[in-house]
């Protein structure tokens, strides 16, 4: 199996979120995840995706495959230089939102993700890593 | 790109709306538009909105899939969501979406003989 090539899109518009599912459908699947946590992780990535679109008006998305001992993985990397998130404990509960939304975005991909982190500040963008694993 | 559009055709008294497998934002923002026009327009008395070619049902899809549904219901019409993946369903339920009031269907074939059915939901 070919490794997977890291890259990079611009989140800049609606249809970048569509590519962006469909570049982390294609890396997902080369990493060899099964169909239900492809669709775990492309979900994430749109929530993430559409995120940035939304509240910082653009973006990037950056990918990776991760390898390790006994397993491999994918690394998903918004960034953005928008607003920032003031409170990323509140930003993290069910239901809470700015944006009019379901406020499940951000819990969500948390729950279909193994690890997510974020890096942010109020006026000082916002970086949100997420990993997925699988064992080998 | 994506020029892939939602189809809406007239099954009896049924509207068939087939979502396109990896519908950008606007065009699943149209969905409530386009559904409640032909409701209007055909005098449907439900929908039956096949979802089976979609992979990815984010907070955002389903919140227009539900919000159409409960205009559907306001204009007195049932929607049935038919064909929803296995995967997709898994997610959606980790992710927290309920789909709440929302009546689901394996497939179309059997959401038709649900919709068309005589008195579908009578407890007796
Ligand atoms: N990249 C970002 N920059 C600034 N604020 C953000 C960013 N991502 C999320 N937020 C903030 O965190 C809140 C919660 O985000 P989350 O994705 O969980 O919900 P939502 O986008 O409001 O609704 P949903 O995703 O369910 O449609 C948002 O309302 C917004 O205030
Ligand atoms: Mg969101």
């Amino acid at each position: 199996m070919n490794p997977v090539l890291p890259g990079e899109i611009a989140i800049k518009s609606e249809s970048d979120i569509v590519a962006a599912r469909r570049t982390v459908r294609d890396a997902a699947m080369q990493v060899g995840f099964g169909m239900t946590d492809v669709t775990r992780i492309v979900t994430a990535a749109s929530e993430l995706a559409r995120n940035v679109f939304k509240y910082a008006g653009e973006g990037a998305m950056t990918w990776r495959q991760l390898e390790e001992p006994g397993r491999m993985g994918i690394e998903l990397r918004f960034i953005d230089h928008g607003p920032g998130i003031a409170d990323v404990q509140l930003a993290l509960q069910e239901g809470y939102s700015t944006g009019a939304g379901l406020g499940l975005g951000l819990p969500g991909a948390k729950r279909l993700m193994d690890e997510l982190d974020i890096q942010t500040a109020s006026g000082q963008g916002t970086t949100i890593t997420l990993k997925k694993w699988r064992m080998i | 790109m994506n020029n892939e559009s939602i189809s809406v055709i007239k099954v009896r008294d049924i509207l068939m709306v087939t979502m396109p497998s990896d519908p950008d934002d606007s065009t699943i923002s149209s969905l409530q538009n386009k559904v409640l026009t032909a409701m209007e327009r055909t005098d449907a008395k439900g929908v039956i909105l096949d979802i089976s070619t979609v992979e990815t049902l984010d907070s955002f899809f389903a919140r227009t899939v539900s919000e159409t549904a409960q205009m559907v219901a306001l204009m007195g019409g049932r929607t049935i969501v038919a064909g929803m993946r296995p995967a997709v369903a898994v997610t959606a339920t980790q992710i927290g979406l309920t789909l709440k009031n929302i009546e689901t269907s394996l497939n179309v074939e059997r959401a038709l003989d649900a919709a068309t059915a005589e008195r579908p939901r009578d407890p007796r």
